[in-house]
């Protein structure tokens, strides 16, 4: 090799590159002068045959030559990252909408259950499920609600086909009783689950919809508790602007009993259609455990207290979410269930 | 129950304004649900819990407000009785059959009355409370129900036969027309007033109409009674008949009041419509128990958190109108009155105490909480399971767990082990589910209805089955898929119509994911499903639904692929501890298979073949590419597998991998007369 085809070959590397359209022949391009038995390397490898004086400037002109084909082929590169692989001519339209797989949706009610479980299970509460079949003793007797009186009423119930007079429960509050009877307190419970009530079917009933019962029992529980434990609890669903009330009502299985308000969270306590212009929205039922119902359980009522609630997951859905009719639920409308 | 401002302020001094002692009634536990300004007065509506039947009364209210004021409550005096002059009036008789029906039976005998419309007071003040008015006579016998809480009647005394009341059970096919006109048939478990001949009233319901004071009454029996709550429920149940009178006695009324009312009732005939009072006959007696709690005043600060006074406790139960008595330090004993049957322990006073007091005074705080680790397992594993689905692309139902007969038969379900539902409210509700399918099938026909292209949906709910006359609950997994899956790409619109390979493939990821490995599908000619198994048990079923059944749906020219899997049992077989296996140190070789072979050939053999020809550097062998088209003979598939090798301890060479591959298409071609490309 001589001075001759180093210059024919700085000449001809400038046409080669320019004629270069595919990364494929770049690589060509690369390994025709740089790989290890490439052009390059026989140039280097030739110079122990040169004369002496003329070794060093040779070298040198070899790696000059060598950095120019990098530089060379660098720049190449640079312009094909610009444009896709696959098709060199064509732009990727960015406006275009992605793709990907779409996302499956929880059902909202799933959601709101969820919601709620973890609020609790954070305070320490565990969950319980219990089965939807149940006995007239775990949904009434034992709850202190007896079978032949007016409060019955209220827990109108769908019975079975059956001579035990099975049915379905209408609460989660007979978990109560299943949970109290299988351990030993301390107990701190939530009970997520589907209830059933004959109820006709219309904008604001089903008959069947979900509740979440939940309950506490210890030696020393108090009704304060109680009302600390719900207000933690309804701030974190509903925001901590929202002020709450208690109010005295009655449950067969509780007492001191309390319907439990928060203000309203459209009207923020003014007064609409929503909470019926009194500003406040009735969101839970709660109280300090009936003595009988603990007497029902085995649990010696002077030396245990405890508390219970309960609340429509169906209603507390439909004021978080603005969702107006319960049928929704039930439904499963895909545009419907897509929303949450 | 509707009370009225001015008439509570018969009873008991107010200054607050209605708006103000409507909040204060709502923090004390009487909700009012309304208050609306009307005819110079202010009417209340009340929701009156059904352990309180003392509120049911203006009186009862009137306490209450007294109460929670500090005020005093004004009861009227008691009339004095009239001289009642007996002579010249025959012996009047009254037969209570039995006790347990009915405790005690009062009569006055009110004679010379003139029935005519009532003054205005009275007609407006029941008027406003809802009452409609009826005659003086009529009106005052409600007036003092609505005051005293006791329920009266007025008969017409002169068409009662033979001067005898008898409260006894009607006897099978009795009949009565009520005062409301209507015809009712009666039965033994019905209580009735009765004269010698026939029934003249439904005890406690209503009254009848051939006895109804009306203007020609000329005289007056006043009846106040004490029926069987339990009894007069019944009425409300067999014949579907409530009164407001009934409403009370269901609820239990105040066995102390009753004579009281009787004679203000009697006081107030006397001066509105004329008439005297000649006689006054009972048979029975009110059993009023004398209740006293003992009552330790150290739970108030234990129960409610909040420190009041003994002084103050003792003045909240005072001016409820309990009398407390200090026995001991810490210790009252507190006297129960009658209007109160819903106290009965220390729990219900210290709830008294609570709700005067006010429950906004008491405190919030926090109890200690000992945190459970329960793990709740089930739990768990059910959110597990539908993150994955979701992760997946599927969206959750949530579906009626009762639904109608005849929806099964569309779908060909046996009813013979269904749990039946004794009062449906409709056919809708007739039995619990046996399973999912129907109820997701309904939801893709009604998602195809609102022009949905593609639903994938699924629920995890309980299924309900009678076994061995026990009815049983399992927790089921029903996935459905339908309609054309569409995805737009550089390359254009993609259309897919769902397929049952896609059904498949979300239960085996499903599956993997839970660490089950060992599952196979098993085709089931007789009942047209794939069955699911891991191991030996069958854990669930997938099927294509039949056109029949889905146009019985109105779901035409679409498929629906469904599958229902058993959770309970699933969730015995899932794994989700995890090892670690070693990352491979060598690489690995790659090569091809392209064959033809017939279509009928099962890939699962095929596969199987390879994997035991190739054992043991063959380290995994998957479908690339399948084709059948123009090149491919009919009645045959072409496929394309990769067979990827490699060994743990060295880098494998092309010529160690030839024979085994070799060997590998060599089995393909003996076994399955496989053409390789």
């Amino acid at each position: 090799m001589s001075n001759l085809d180093l210059e024919a070959i700085n000449k001809t590397i400038d046409s080669e590159i320019e004629q270069i359209n595919s990364p494929e022949k770049l690589e060509e391009f690369r390994l025709k002068y740089l790989a290890r038995k490439g052009i390059l390397a026989q140039l280097t490898s030739s110079i122990p045959s040169l004369p002496a004086e003329q070794r060093a400037t040779f070298g040198q002109q070899v790696n000059i030559l060598k950095t120019r084909i990098t530089a060379l082929i660098a720049e190449k590169q640079k312009t094909f990252i610009a444009q896709p692989g696959r098709k060199v001519t064509s732009q990727v339209d960015i406006s275009m909408p992605g793709i990907a797989q779409d996302l499956g949706h929880l059902h909202p009610l799933t959601q709101v259950m969820d919601e709620i479980c973890a609020i609790f299970t954070k305070m320490g509460f565990c969950i319980v499920e219990g089965p939807e079949i149940e006995t007239e003793y775990n949904n009434f007797t034992g709850l202190n609600i007896p079978l032949e009186h007016p409060s019955r009423d209220v827990f109108d119930t769908f019975y079975l086909k059956d001579k035990n007079r099975l049915l379905l429960r209408s609460h989660t509050s007979p978990v109560q009783i299943r949970a109290m009877k299988a351990r030993k307190p301390p107990l701190a419970v939530v009970v997520p689950g589907r209830v059933y009530r004959p109820d006709a079917v219309d904008a604001s009933h089903s008959f069947m919809f979900h509740q979440i019962e939940g309950f506490m029992v210890d030696t020393n529980i108090r009704f304060s508790d109680l009302k600390g434990v719900l207000e933690v609890f309804a701030k974190a669903v509903f925001g901590r602007d929202i002020r709450m009330r208690f109010r005295p009502h009655f449950f067969p299985f509780t007492e001191p009993s309390a319907e439990v308000d928060i203000s309203c969270i459209i009207c923020k306590g003014k007064g609409c259609s929503v909470c019926g212009r009194k500003g406040w929205l009735e969101i839970l039922g709660s109280g300090m455990i009936h003595p009988n119902v603990f007497e029902h359980v085995g649990y010696d009522p002077k030396k245990y207290t405890g508390f219970a609630f309960g609340l429509g997951v169906e209603r507390i859905a439909m004021l978080k979410y603005g969702i107006d009719d319960i049928r929704l639920f039930f439904e499963d409308d895909l545009r419907f269930l897509k929303q949450f | 129950m509707k009370v009225t401002y001015n008439w509570l302020k018969d009873f008991v001094e107010i200054k607050l304004s209605p708006g103000a002692l409507a909040d204060k009634l709502t923090m004390a536990g009487l909700e009012v649900t309304a208050l609306a300004e009307a005819d110079a007065d202010f009417v209340f509506e009340i929701e009156v819990t059904s352990n309180r039947p003392d509120w049911l009364s203006v009186i009862g209210i009137a306490r209450e407000v007294a109460a929670i004021t500090g005020k005093k409550l004004n009861l009227p005096k008691p009339p004095g009785h009239p001289v009642i002059r007996s002579s010249g009036h025959p012996s009047f008789v009254i037969k209570i059959q039995d006790k347990k029906d009915c405790s005690l039976y009062t009569a006055k005998i009110i004679r010379d009355i003139k029935v005519g419309p009532s003054p205005d007071w009275l007609r407006r003040r029941l008027e406003l409370v809802g009452c409609r008015s009826i005659n003086n006579i009529v009106d005052i016998t409600n007036y003092i129900m609505f005051a005293w809480g006791e329920p009266l009647h007025a008969f017409d005394l002169d068409t009662l036969h033979q001067n005898t009341i008898i409260v006894r059970r009607a006897k099978s096919n009795e009949k009565i027309t009520t005062i409301d006109g209507e015809l009712r048939i009666l039965s033994p478990d019905i209580l009735v007033i009765a004269d010698k001949e026939r029934p003249v009233a439904i005890a406690g319901v209503m009254g009848g109409k051939d006895t109804e004071v009306s203007e020609s009454t000329k005289n007056v029996l006043l009846e106040a009674a004490i029926f069987n709550p339990v009894i007069v429920r019944r009425v409300r149940q067999k014949l579907g008949l409530q009164s407001e009178s009934a409403y009370r006695f269901e609820r239990g009324i105040d066995l102390g009041i009753i004579e009281r009312a009787s004679w203000q009732a009697a006081e107030l005939i006397q001066e509105i419509g004329d008439g005297r009072c000649i006689l006054a006959k009972s048979a029975g007696q009110a059993q009023v128990k004398k209740k006293t709690i003992n009552f330790n005043t150290k739970l108030v600060p234990k129960i409610l958190a909040a420190e009041i006074k003994p002084t103050k406790i003792k003045d909240i139960l005072n001016n409820l109108g309990f009398k407390v008595n200090a026995s001991a330090k810490n210790n009252l004993k507190v006297r129960i009155p009658s209007h109160r049957p819903d106290v009965n322990l220390e729990m219900d006073l210290i709830e008294e105490i609570a709700r005067i007091y006010g429950y906004e005074r008491i405190p919030n705080t926090l109890p200690a909480l000992t945190p459970q680790i329960s793990r709740g397992e089930k739990r768990e594993l059910v959110s597990l399971i539908k993150n994955i689905l979701v992760g997946l692309g599927l969206n959750e139902a949530i579906t009626y767990s009762l639904v109608d007969k005849d929806l099964m038969r569309k779908f060909d379900i046996a009813l013979t082990n269904a749990i039946e539902i004794l009062n449906p409210l409709s056919s809708e509700q007739e039995i619990l589910r046996p399973t999912l399918i129907p109820s997701l099938t309904q939801r893709i026909a009604y998602n195809l209805n609102q022009k949905q292209v593609y639903i994938n949906i699924f629920e995890i709910a309980n299924i309900f089955t009678q076994s061995d006359s026990q009815p049983e609950e399992e927790l089921a997994l029903g996935l459905a898929l339908g309609g054309t899956r569409t995805s737009l790409s550089d390359e254009g619109l993609l259309k897919q119509e769902v397929g049952f390979l896609h059904l498949k493939g979300i239960v085996e990821v499903l599956l993997e994911r839970l660490g089950i490995s060992n599952y196979n599908f098993k085709n089931q000619a007789k009942t047209q499903e794939l069955a699911l198994y891991i191991g030996q048990e069958k854990i669930g079923a997938m099927l294509s639904l039949a056109r029949e059944t889905l146009e019985n749906l109105d779901i035409k020219n679409k498929e629906v692929f469904i599958t229902q899997i058993s959770l309970d049992k699933l969730f015995s077989h899932v794994d989700l501890k995890k090892r670690f296996v070693p990352l491979p140190v060598y690489p690995a070789i790659t090569r091809d298979i392209s064959l033809t072979l017939k279509e009928d050939i099962l890939i699962d053999n095929l596969l199987e073949t390879i994997q035991l020809s190739g054992r043991p550097l063959l380290r995994e062998v998957k479908i690339i590419d399948y084709y059948k088209g123009q090149q491919i003979p009919a009645g045959c598939r072409g496929l394309t597998i990769s067979c990827v090798y490699r060994s743990d301890e060295r880098t494998l060479t092309q010529e160690e991998i030839n024979p085994v591959h070799s060997l590998i298409t060599q089995a393909l071609v003996d076994k399955f007369n496989a053409k390789i490309r």
